[in-house]
């Protein structure tokens, strides 16, 4: 196992010069061109906070100054916390943590290997999964429960996740009623409304903008609520290039920038230092087809990309990485996702979701695929480590004590090193081929469904106290028994 | 003398101005507004219709060359409709109720209207009202509705239920799409078609006018 909040950022594609030059460009952008919304109340807002609105065009414009200040006001660090302690993250600088993520339509049945709907049970159970894989250091709310009528899903789905997991639960709410009961569920667990911000149990993620350029009203309204009450909240805007942003990656960067930075604006206007992670998630479209990509290397790059302006302003990162456009575990899925994880954990991306479970552009999860994603992470995690250079790790002593000719076997320095230098992966098979043999010739695929079966069939993740329990279901309607 | 081949190459390229230029020239030299279209217009767009199937143009390729088609049958539609040629058919668009998402439902449109239908956009967060009132308002032969939300796609049902009731349900092919979307929901909810992606979508279109 290897622990999340590894320092990465040592792979940097960007100058300094060339951050500047992006970042100017999107401010050029939220001053001449603008973003849309057809919301009185949220165009009313902008023009109170002291940004140019035209009622007419409907367009808000930003002078450099307005959003200096909102860039100076906002959190460098955000604590978001587990049930339990040791789950904890803390989003700052380059310190990387990967999770679920999505809100995927379908699940690849464990048992029968069949694309069905996905349902409440499905949110319940990979976050058992979830809970006992070591390398995924939080729960972003993975599907749709299919089986719950709108109403009752925001309540459902957060209750479920925390019901099934003593890690960091994230999700969205489609409204502000729904946001404004799943925080009155999680204070419930947390002990309070004080107790709840000072450990944020929960968060949300908002896509608060139809790239290009215009708010998605509805979830703006839920975004400002949001942050009114001092909820951890990501920002997410995910444009693909060629479709919804310029085809080249650097206008792209601009794009999303300027798209994060009016965020960025609204929220901390609402309040100021209140916990929002800036949430540029950029991809490409699909020249064929105009489909969303994930698979693609250019969300690697561009992760990378997105990281270092989010560096470049001292702001924590809601990411992606280690997605997929292959609709089942395959070898498609394996390159795709290695190479996209570990271009963003490298760029010390900090919160990188829908790195597991997730697969067909962020329509479908496996359950088998958390636990080979969960050795990719900590592949990812380990490549973040690095390389450790002190006197000890140097070994002049046992090089010479060993000396020519000896090996390193039986050395004490060995055993006391090897554990943390060396990655244990638990699907990868690195037996001689007569005992892969001998143990059924399985693929990593069908390894990784053995242990996903046995840990839904062991694990028991840490419950909610029963009485808290009764409360909230005594108080919160519609919440379903799984 | 304007050379229709012209016109179809030009149109290939995406090149708007000349196309209306080529067609307007073509149209002084008294050439038949139904050849300009079928040996000008449509032939180049076949071309880049086919060349696209085999993966040898992208999206935006055709975007612009259906851009430019669109620029020669403004100038030419009138003429067109003087010598009592027909266009293939309207069809309506839009995302339904609560839904936000239209990239799909705008690719949807710019490929009908490069395929030669005349093409409404509805778009998006369109009430059930407005579906049922195209219907008769634009005289369509096909409405579309794209919904890429379990949670909105509901509204599909809703508004089929309510073109039924206005006793309109065989005056107009109804065709749905969007990523949550299947066969099986088409037909559970008795819509006449359903298509996983823009091509495929001109393709069933198609099939009703014909
Ligand atoms: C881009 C996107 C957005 C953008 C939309 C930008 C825009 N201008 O449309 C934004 C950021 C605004 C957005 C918002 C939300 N989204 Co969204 N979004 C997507 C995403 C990634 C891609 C959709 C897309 O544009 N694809 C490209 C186009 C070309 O494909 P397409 O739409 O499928 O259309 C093709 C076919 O379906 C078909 N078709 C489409 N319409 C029609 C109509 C007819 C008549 C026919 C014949 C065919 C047809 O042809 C099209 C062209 O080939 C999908 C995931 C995915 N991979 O599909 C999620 C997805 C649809 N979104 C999702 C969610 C959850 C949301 C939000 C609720 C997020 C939130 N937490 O706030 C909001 C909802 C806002 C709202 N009220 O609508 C979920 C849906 C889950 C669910 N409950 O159903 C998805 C599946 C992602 C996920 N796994 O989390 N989203």
């Amino acid at each position: 196992m290897v622990k999340g909040g590894i320092e990465g950022g040592k792979y940097r594609l960007l100058s300094n010069e060339e951050i500047k030059m992006i970042h100017e460009t999107s401010l050029k952008i939220l001053q001449q061109t603008g973003i849309k919304s057809e919301n009185e109340e949220i165009l009313s807002h902008f023009s109170k906070i002291g940004a140019e609105v035209d009622l007419g065009k409907r367009i808000i414009k930003f002078s450099p100054a307005l959003v200096e200040d909102a860039i100076n006001k906002a959190s460098s660090k955000i604590l978001l916390c587990g049930r339990e302690e040791k789950n904890d993250l803390t989003l700052e600088g380059k310190k990387v943590y990967c999770g679920t993520g999505g809100a995927a339509l379908n699940v690849l049945d464990l048992e029968t290997g069949e694309r069905r709907e996905s349902r409440l049970k499905d949110i319940a159970d990979i976050a058992k999964l979830v809970d006992a894989l070591d390398n995924i250091h939080f729960y972003l709310r993975p599907v749709v429960a299919q089986d719950i009528s709108p109403e009752f899903l925001d309540v459902n789905k957060y209750y479920a996740a925390l019901s099934n997991t003593s890690k960091h639960v994230m999700g969205s709410a489609y409204t502000v009623e729904s946001a404004l009961k799943v925080i009155s569920i999680a204070e419930e667990i947390a002990g309070g409304k004080e107790k709840l911000r000072e450990r944020p149990i929960i968060s949300f993620i908002t896509s608060f903008m139809k790239s290009p350029l215009q708010l998605a009203d509805p979830t703006v309204l839920v975004l400002m609520k949001i942050a009114e009450e001092g909820i951890p909240v990501a920002l997410s805007t995910a444009p693909m290039a060629g479709s919804t942003s310029p085809v080249t990656l650097a206008g792209t960067l601009a794009q999303v920038n300027a798209e994060q930075l009016c965020g960025m604006v609204l929220v901390q206007s609402i309040n100021p230092g209140t916990p929002v992670i800036y949430g540029a998630i950029p991809t490409i479209a699909d020249m064929q087809t105009m489909n969303f990509l994930d698979g693609a290397i250019e969300l690697g790059i561009l992760a990378a990309g997105a990281a270092q302006l989010a560096q470049y302003y001292n702001f924590p990162h809601y990411a992606w990485g280690g997605l997929t456009d292959s609709k089942i575990p395959d070898i498609q899925a394996g390159y795709e996702k290695g190479m996209n994880l570990v271009m963003a954990a490298l760029a010390g991306a900090n919160y990188i979701h829908n790195a597991a479970g997730m697969l067909e552009s962020t329509t479908t999860v496996a359950y088998e695929q958390y636990v080979i994603d969960n050795e990719i992470i900590g592949m990812a995690m380990r490549a973040l480590q690095g390389i450790e250079v002190n006197e000890d790790t140097l070994a002049f002593k046992v090089i010479n004590k060993v000396g020519p000719g000896g090996n390193y076997l039986a050395e004490t320095h060995t055993v006391q090193h090897m554990r943390s230098e060396l990655f244990f992966p638990k699907v990868s098979d690195r037996s001689l081929r007569e005992e892969w043999v001998s143990k059924g010739s399985k693929d990593a695929r069908e390894r990784a469904k053995e242990i996903a079966k046995n840990i839904l069939a062991t694990h028991k993740p840490l419950s909610i106290p029963s009485e808290v329990d009764r409360k909230i279901k005594s108080s919160i309607k519609g919440l379903k028994n799984i | 003398m304007v050379d229709l081949n012209n016109v179809s190459e030009s149109l290939q390229r995406g090149d708007a101005e000349k196309v209306e230029e080529l067609v307007r020239g073509a149209l002084g030299e008294n050439l038949l507004p139904k050849d300009i279209l079928e040996n000008g217009l449509i032939k180049g767009m076949d071309i880049i219709g086919a060349k696209f199937k085999k993966n040898e143009v992208y999206v935006p390729e055709v975007l612009i060359a259906a851009r430019a088609m669109h620029a020669g049958m403004s100038i030419l539609r009138p003429k067109l409709a003087e010598t009592g040629v027909k266009n293939i058919g309207t069809v309506a668009v839009g995302t339904v109720k609560g839904d936000l998402h239209d990239i799909g439902k705008n690719l949807v449109i710019m490929m009908l209207e490069g395929a030669g239908f005349e093409v409404i956009d509805l778009g998006i967060d369109v009430p059930v009202d407005k579906f049922v009132e195209a219907v008769t308002k634009y005289k369509l032969n096909v409405l579309g509705m794209s919904a890429l939300l379990t949670t909105t796609m509901i509204q599909m049902q809703e508004v089929i239920k309510a073109i039924s009731d206005a006793g309109l349900r065989d005056k107009v092919k109804i065709m749905i799409g969007g990523a949550p979307i299947t066969q099986n929901y088409a037909d559970q909810i008795g819509a006449d078609g359903y298509s996983p992606d823009a091509a495929s979508a001109v393709d069933k279109a198609k099939t009703f006018i014909a």
